[in-house]
């Protein structure tokens, strides 16, 4: 069924659109890539592959303009066309945390087709005369510490830092200021996460782009001016920022019980005994002013408990720090000249212990499920409470009080500090699960209002303090058991290994007798 | 399920049973691989309070076999006797009396250093719907509603195609972030989101759901979600404030003419 809509619509599409590349995708294979084309790509690439498809203003990065000839992930050397091996890679591959879905489903011969589509969309790709130059990615060398911090010279002989910031970050100086070739802000790398990279996360990958470059985008090629000794080394540093190649996104944050004392500097030590927890934070793509690329990917959080308080410390990366002007959580209703807007974040808990797992709607809360929404804006350095009953239904429910917020080498880090238990609100005790989930704003990126980063829920946890060693207790269960086992065998051997044990048996005898076994 | 588990204990026993076991042998292979199979054989793993339930009836069960008739039972008997007594299981009996009590020890250690883990979220798949929903202040009956434009299916295909591509459209500007490119429920966001978002391709979703179904859950969401169908959670929202009638149709038609599955049919009302 789908492949007759599938057929039919692309039979409506090539009556109506006058396709420039007709001509040339006359042969079998670029016709049936150009109906697969028409099927799954076209509603964000465009029907005529400019990357104006229906779905394109609600993706960013933006969806490819294939007429362009600008591709990012490439084997070729910087600015020229990509080859149909790389254009089949990405097709499969997809590239992270980018609206390009990996397509594992479609056979070989199903990516060749689209590939022979492709290059039907750009006139260049026809001129056979031309052989773009590819760059061979050697075979890695083992990776080294040592020449990981080779690697941290070369990064900084290079500007890497000027954009990706000191430690990576994506907070370099002139980070706020890059446009790609359209005209439209973009972002660079994150480099401690690797998960995101767009052409992978391997150390050849990592090569291959230094190499490449990223046409379209401001991230050059290095093949000149990186020697080739170098090159490697700066792999691995860039390699070395990330801890690993998934994020290892956690589903609990524990809060360690510990001493909290009065000022801010002795509870953020406390913490740091707490084991971080990173949280995947997704754009609000449902209500009101969506947000479809928020500046946060994840929040990293952590905990720690004493009688009386609840400390969270929540973190993120921000490529520049917004503190001139305020932000608020309440729904802008399409305003988004309240400039200068600065960044914040939000912790929000249910209001009332759920009941089961009725928990509120993530989006803060509905009008059955409260929940308190605590919004931390950075400019004005105060934290102040709201109930919420959905974005639309914020109301202030406190005072503000002062924020314990810094910046710091393009991560933010804000404590919360929460009565454990509050005379209005949710009482948290030691053992009990708390469902808690997060907002992110970036005032760079207009973010405020329900158009921000939000994460669903997730758990904290206050983990009762450990008493004693566990060996102890696990040691008397196996003794008991070790006496316990002695004592069957040995009261069985005295009982049967005597001479009344005869008797025993000859008991089951008789009860097989009297089942009338002839035995 | 876990086929490097279950296909080695499963040869294992069909082994054991050439060798013409005791007894007591039999019950005892039969109590440890349920346990495997229970414990280690089933993915995503069973929790132990469930396990905990299973082997008590299979402890009942093998009892009751056992003493079923006074043939197994003097078999037993004499099995454990000479287990307890003969030099030549020994070696077996001392080895359990050394093994057995390591294996409590480890456990007991184990459940005092193991991280609490958060309460894992029940989930109602396919809640019972309300009989009737007010949308956008008109009275929708769930139960006989149809889709108004499924009818053009066979009538006028041009226009149902035109309503197809109006849904398709709705859906790469809505519902593609999460649901996913290729309604596998893996879209964009939808590691961030627990649970996942429904995977229309897989034959237990819209495959097994009327029309009208859908058009409640599309237009209410999670907070929509009746209480007397919790456990639930959903990050669902509720479309009825962004998407018309005609818009909520479209985009069904969309579901199913994009998976090949076809709707269930409507209840005929008696």
């Amino acid at each position: 069924m789908t492949y007759r809509f599938g057929y039919l619509y692309a039979l409506i599409l090539a009556g109506t659109i006058a396709s420039p590349a007709r001509s040339e995708g006359g042969s079998d294979a670029c016709a049936a890539g150009k109906r697969l084309y028409m099927e799954k790509c076209s509603q964000c690439h465009g029907e005529s592959g400019d990357g104006k498809g229906v779905g394109a203003d609600f993706f960013n990065p933006r969806p490819r303009d294939f007429t362009s000839g600008a591709f990012k992930l490439r084997t070729t050397e910087s600015g020229e066309l990509p080859t149909g091996g790389d254009l089949a890679k990405v097709i499969r591959n997809g590239m992270p945390y980018t609206g390009m879905p990996a397509w594992p489903r479609f056979s070989d011969g199903e990516v060749a087709d689209l590939v022979c589509f492709l290059k039907t969309l750009n006139p260049d790709f026809a001129d056979t005369s031309v052989h773009p130059k590819t760059v061979t990615v050697p075979k890695p060398p083992a990776y080294r510490e040592e020449s990981a911090r080779k690697g941290r010279a070369i990064y900084e002989e290079n500007k890497c830092l000027d954009c990706h910031g000191s430690l990576g970050r994506g907070d370099g100086e002139s980070a706020p200021t890059l446009k790609d070739d359209w005209g439209n802000p973009i972002r660079p790398a994150d480099l401690t996460r690797r998960w995101t990279f767009r052409g992978g996360h391997r150390r050849e990958d990592i090569y291959r782009t230094f190499m490449t470059g990223l046409n379209g985008t401001p991230m050059p090629s290095f093949m000149a001016s990186v020697k080739e000794e170098d090159r490697w080394p700066l792999v691995d540093y860039v390699y070395s920022l990330s801890k690993g190649d998934d994020p290892g996104y956690a589903s609990m944050v524990t809060a360690v019980s510990a001493k909290l004392p009065k000022d801010a500097d002795g509870i953020r030590e406390a913490l740091a005994r707490s084991k971080p927890a990173l949280f995947p934070v997704i754009g609000q793509v449902i209500e009101g002013r969506r947000n479809f690329f928020p500046a946060a990917n994840a929040v990293e959080v952590r905990a720690a408990y004493d009688s009386e308080s609840v400390a969270i410390l929540v973190s993120w990366h921000d490529m520049s720090p917004q503190t001139s002007g305020s932000n608020s959580p309440l729904a802008s209703k399409g305003d988004s000249s309240r400039a200068p807007l600065t960044d914040a974040v939000a912790l929000q808990i249910p209001f009332k212990a759920p009941e089961g797992n009725a928990k509120p709607y993530f989006l803060a809360g509905d009008k059955k499920n409260p929940v308190e929404f605590r919004f931390a804006d950075l400019g004005k350095g105060e934290i102040r409470d709201f109930l919420g009953k959905g974005w639309s239904g914020l109301t202030a429910s406190g005072a503000a009080v002062k924020a314990d917020a810094r910046y710091d080498s393009g991560e933010w880090s804000v404590l919360f500090l929460r009565p454990r238990r509050p005379a209005k609100g949710l009482a948290m005790d030691r053992g009990v699960f708390v469902p808690i989930a997060f907002s992110v704003w970036d005032g760079f990126s207009g973010e405020s209002g329900e158009h921000g980063g939000v994460t669903s829920w997730y758990t904290l946890y206050l983990k009762p303090p450990e008493e004693g060693s566990p060996i102890l207790p696990a040691a008397a269960r196996a003794l008991a058991a070790l006496a316990a086992g002695a004592a069957i065998v040995f009261a069985a051997r005295f009982r049967l290994g005597r001479p009344g044990a005869a008797a025993l048996s000859k008991s089951h005898l008789s009860v097989d007798t009297e089942s009338g076994d002839p035995r | 399920m876990n086929f490097w588990v279950v296909v080695p204990m499963v040869l294992a026993l069909i082994g054991l049973r050439f060798l013409k076991p005791g007894i007591l042998l039999w019950l005892a292979a039969w109590w440890g691989g349920c346990f495997i199979f229970l414990r280690f054989g089933i993915l995503p793993p069973l929790p132990s309070s469930i396990i905990g339930l299973f082997m008590a009836i299979l402890t009942a069960a093998l009892a009751l076999y056992g003493t079923a008739d006074a043939d197994k039972l003097s078999a037993i008997g004499k099995s454990l006797r000479a287990f307890l007594m003969e030099r030549r299981f020994a070696p077996w009996l001392w080895g359990s009396l050394v093994v057995i009590p390591l294996l409590v020890g480890f456990n007991a250690y184990r459940q005092a250093t193991s991280e609490a883990v958060a309460p894992a979220t029940g989930r109602t798949i396919h809640p019972a719907p309300p009989s009737e929903i007010t949308f956008r202040g008109k009275k929708i009956d769930i139960l006989k509603a149809s889709n108004p434009f499924r009818e053009l299916e066979g009538k006028d295909k041009a226009a149902f195609a035109g309503h197809v591509a109006g849904g398709r459209a709705i859906y790469y500007k809505n519902c593609v972030f999460c649901h996913g490119d290729n309604m596998e429920g893996d879209g964009l966001y939808s590691h961030g989101l627990d649970p996942q978002p429904a995977n229309f391709a897989d034959p237990t979703t819209i495959a097994m759901l009327q029309e009208s179904y859908l058009f409640w859950r599309i237009a209410k969401g999670g907070p929509g979600l009746p209480e007397e169908s919790a456990p639930w959670a959903s990050a669902m929202p509720a479309w009825e404030a962004t998407l018309g009638e005609d818009e909520i149709w479209d985009v069904i038609l969309f579901l199913y003419s994009f998976t090949g599955r076809k709707p269930r049919a409507q209840e005929r009302a008696e």
